[in-house]
């Protein structure tokens, strides 16, 4: 199937909020989902933005019945490593289920790949949910090493009023 | 003993090298340390920094010593696309000879409050499950560990693999 894989810009935070909502509820977290499309449009296309994003476009006559061209999407930014320096950090990879198994996922990823490694970065990083055993053969198959089981890595978040409390004096 | 909390200068590169591989001894890492000061110069100082840095240094022994570089956080700011904009804490580490002065406590209000002020929702960072004292100390404070409620793992592609992923398929 033929699809393309650009840039995003301020005009598809509509199809990427959409989107971040399907992952969200394939990944049955929907309810933690708050950002808005308009948090999108100034968080990931002002001045300094606080993301990257690259989307997957298919033709129209291969447009989803509710006339959908936008099927794909990455979101991700630079990081950093103590340990080797640059570093890019992909923060969601989503493929609308009707466009699977066409390699969209694996060109998106790509891409991301070469934007990192065009910015000089040593290593590419993102979470996988432990149950999400189709991702996790994918991303296994493109060479990756899972650091939580090597290296007892854990994510770790202080948010609400952890962060509140922390903060006082 | 007092001590002062401040923004990383480029001067601070070299003793922020020598804290990281201080730090990476402890989790006995030191050989995967390959960042040197010339990268942690351009990264962290160039025009769009890659990383920012808060020091943590004490007063030298008499007034004419130069003041002692014992403490830094290193951390960046990300994005989560649920809940918006996240302070992530790359690297924090006080040196032994310093513990137990609240150093440590001290540089993680400071990031806090900072994250606040910047409308960041939470703070982020890693940490290896066996390191019990850091495990105890994070969750005292209200850390939850989001491997172990949520499943999430943490994967990474080395630079061979990433090489191999940015190549285009022969079609």
């Amino acid at each position: 199937m033929d699809f393309s894989i650009r840039a995003a810009n301020v005009e598809d935070c509509k199809d990427i909020a959409r989107m971040i909502m399907e992952l969200a509820e394939y990944e049955k977290m929907a309810d933690q989902v708050k950002v808005t499309q308009r948090d999108l449009e100034q968080d990931g296309f002002s001045k300094n933005p606080f993301f990257h994003g690259i989307v997957a476009e298919v033709p129209e006559q291969h447009r989803t019945k509710e006339g959908h061209t936008k099927i794909g999407y990455a979101l991700y930014f630079y990081s950093y490593s103590s340990w080797i320096g640059r570093a890019v950090y992909m923060e969601d990879l989503y493929v609308m289920p009707e466009f699977r198994g066409k390699g969209i996922g694996k060109a998106l990823m790509s891409k991301v790949a070469q934007l990192g490694l065009a910015a000089g970065c040593h290593q590419l990083n993102f979470t996988v949910l432990d149950w999400n055993k189709s991702s996790l053969d994918f991303y296994v198959s493109q060479g990756c090493v899972d650091v939580t089981a090597s290296m007892g890595y854990h994510c770790m978040r202080c948010e609400g009023e952890a962060l509140q409390n922390l903060a006082q004096p | 003993m007092d001590y002062k909390l401040r923004k990383a200068e480029p001067k601070d590169v070299s003793d922020i090298l020598r804290l990281v591989k201080e730090l990476a001894k402890y989790e006995e890492m030191e050989h995967q340390v390959t960042l040197t000061e010339k990268e942690l110069l351009e990264d962290g100082f160039g025009d769009t920094p890659f990383y920012h840095c808060i020091i943590a240094e004490i007063q030298g022994e008499s007034s004419s010593d130069d003041p002692k570089v014992v403490g830094f956080a290193m951390y960046y700011f990300t994005y989560d696309p649920w809940v918006g904009k996240q302070l992530y804490l790359e690297e924090f580490y006080v040196m032994d000879e310093y513990r137990g002065l609240g150093i440590g406590s001290e540089i993680l209000r400071h990031l806090s409050d900072l994250a606040m002020k910047t409308r960041c929702t939470g703070m982020m960072f890693v940490v290896a499950e066996n390191n019990e004292p850091s495990v105890q100390f994070y969750k005292r404070r209200g850390a939850e560990d989001l491997s172990q409620e949520e499943g999430w793992r943490l994967f990474r592609f080395d630079k061979d693999s990433l090489v191999k992923m940015a190549t285009p398929a022969e079609e």
